[in-house]
């Protein structure tokens, strides 16, 4: 079957800076794929060049079988494009904004008009059909943007952080809507950097670093992967300062880590880790609030590839959602 | 490049019949939403209402050279307002990256703009002219041509709104640009002094504006058909195609990083 993508030894340099370096990746028809990564990984930069809006440095890219470079005009007409920032004419209604939209893509009249009813059923809004966009709130453009860029039944959709900064009903329905189009044979390319979302959503992600694929697979087997590891989270009833070197020390445990008044320890093996707590505990006389085993999340996954630490992702996701939220809607 | 394969299948016929579609439903957007924007009343009417008064009050100014002038000041104010602002307004908000990401050359959208901004440029220049002339009983010998160096002025310009909003980091920079290049155009086009009275090295200078040749392409349409008539529409329409040419290259520059 010919993927829906094709990206081959894809590079962008900025000046001296490498943003994208060497990329591979396919996608197939029908996948819904994710690249995950932390800020200035190269992400956008990677669908900028996907969508037409960059030239690559170097290296090869297909979409939906065309060339982008050579063909991108037919590219995009074949493919949506949903951007961090819901970039429609807040001076138009929602329906205008699709009219203008489909007659952009050429689609006929009759055709537009009917899927713009469809669309904007699905996402609810029709009933606000004839609202300016300006007094519509983030999630409500969010939703119309989408709905844009399906109207002329793109084969693949690229959606940049389409969650980020909204509600959790906004982004509940999106989630929905967009796993059923995929249902319906869309090929999605989404970045997120809510790796929870990526787990629900994607059948297969890349996490990017420095500009270079570090790790690719659907999330259970990018999960799997560190099945080798346990990882134990304990809370005491008072600081415990010397709780991190005196775990250290043990060479079954790989990493600990403090995330608030909780502790979390990785280690080969679950039992072991936990009999150290336990003499831990009893020989500085302290009390267990709670204690549990987990098994390695998607985030976990990242984290390990990454380099970065639970603190970091979450100042990480903080400054994207505050940034987002600060663009127009 | 045009080949001949291209021509015989029809393929070059769909191509241009999808540019102009595109370009046409490009302008009817941008007529929603931008014409009625209170900085296209600002820097597109009120200034040239503004400078004009502030230099013919007083005066004693042939209609041969009021009706002109006047036209022609219009129609540079209205029509390189209305898509500067445009141009800066949908690099601000990110629009003009939703017209990047649709199946439409960058050459596409740039037409789409200068046919709105040419529009409202034509549709002002030519109230104006209607209202100048009947106040002043001047004569019109050839209306036609008259109203053909309206249509070219006003695509030119516009084509310079849009390379100057191009190059423009953002709204103010671009107004102030456009400013700046549109008034001493107006004292060196012939609007107020006639350009065979300007000092040489100023006449010289007058000759590189479109303005210049809108100016008297007009005067000459008043008086009839002439040579001279030909070549300032001949210019105007180079000039229309030079700036379209130079805008599309800087927002390419400018936007496809």
């Amino acid at each position: 079957m010919e993927n829906a993508i094709e990206v081959t030894n894809l590079t962008k340099h900025y000046g001296s800076i490498t943003a994208v370096d060497g990329v591979t990746f396919r996608v197939a028809r029908g996948e819904f794929y994710g690249l995950l990564g932390p800020n200035g990984a190269g992400k956008t930069t990677t669908i900028r060049m996907l969508t037409g809006l960059t030239k690559p440095s170097s290296g090869t890219a297909k979409v939906a079988g065309r060339d982008c470079i050579r063909e991108t005009l037919s590219v995009k007409q074949r493919i949506g494009v949903v951007s961090e920032v819901s970039n429609l004419y807040n001076e138009m209604s929602a329906w205008d904004n699709l009219m203008f939209i489909g007659e952009l893509y050429g689609v006929d009249r009759s055709d537009r008009v009917e899927r713009a009813k469809q669309l904007l059923e699905a996402f609810q809004l029709y009933q606000r059909r004839n609202d300016h966009l300006a007094r519509y709130s983030k999630g409500m453009k969010r939703r119309v943007r989408i709905a844009a860029a399906l109207l002329h039944r793109p084969e693949v959709l690229f959606l940049d952080e389409p969650t980020s900064g909204l509600d959790v009903q906004s982004s509940r329905l999106i989630r929905s809507l967009v796993r059923e189009f995929n249902r319906e044979g869309v090929t999605v390319f989404l970045t997120t950097h809510y790796i929870e979302e990526a787990d629900q959503l994607c059948d297969r992600v890349a996490i990017v670093k420095d500009g270079k694929i570090v790790a690719e697979g659907s999330p259970e087997k990018l999960k799997s992967s560190l099945r080798d590891e346990a990882i134990v989270e304990v809370a005491f009833d008072r600081d415990t300062p010397n709780f991190e070197s005196h775990l250290r020390a043990d060479p079954s445990v790989k990493e600990v880590s403090r995330q608030g008044e909780k502790y979390q320890v990785r280690a080969i093996d679950c039992g072991i880790a936990i009999q150290e707590i336990v003499r831990f505990v009893m020989s500085n006389r302290l009390q267990i609030l709670s204690i549990n085993t987990k098994q390695p999340s998607l985030e976990d996954v990242f984290l390990k590839h990454t380099g970065l630490d639970a603190v970091q992702v979450e100042k990480m996701e903080l400054l994207r959602t505050s940034r987002a939220g600060g663009q127009r809607g | 490049m045009v080949n001949v394969g291209d021509i015989l299948s029809g393929r070059l016929a769909r191509d241009v019949l999808d540019f102009l579609t595109k370009g046409a439903c490009i302008a009817k957007k941008d007529a929603k939403v931008y014409y009625f924007k209170p900085q296209i009343f600002g820097f597109g009417i009120l200034i040239p209402a503004f400078v004009y008064l502030a230099f013919s009050l007083g005066r004693e100014i042939p209609p041969g050279l009021l009706v002109p002038g006047l036209v022609s000041m219009v129609s540079l104010f209205g029509a390189s307002s209305v898509e500067a602002i445009s141009i800066a307004m949908e690099k601000q908000t990110e629009t003009y990256e939703l017209l990047q990401t649709a199946p439409v050359s960058t050459a596409g959208i740039v037409f789409g703009k200068s046919l709105a901004g040419s529009a409202f440029g034509i549709v002002l220049s030519l109230c104006t002219a209607l209202g100048a002339v009947l106040l002043s009983q001047s004569q019109m010998v050839s209306p036609i041509m008259f109203v053909i160096g309206i249509v070219l002025g006003s695509f030119a310009f516009s084509a310079l709104g849009i390379l100057v909003a191009a190059a423009a980091r953002d709204m103010p920079t671009a107004n102030i640009s456009l400013t700046a290049l549109r008034l001493p155009m107006i004292f060196i086009g012939g609007v107020f002094i006639p350009v065979g009275t300007l000092a040489p090295g100023l006449r010289l200078i007058s000759y590189l504006t479109p303005l210049t040749y809108m100016v008297d392409a007009l005067r000459e349409g008043m008086a009839g058909p002439s040579v001279a008539l030909a070549v300032d529409l001949t210019v105007l329409a180079a000039w229309f195609v030079i700036l379209e040419a130079l805008a599309v290259v800087v927002l390419n520059r400018r936007t496809q990083l």
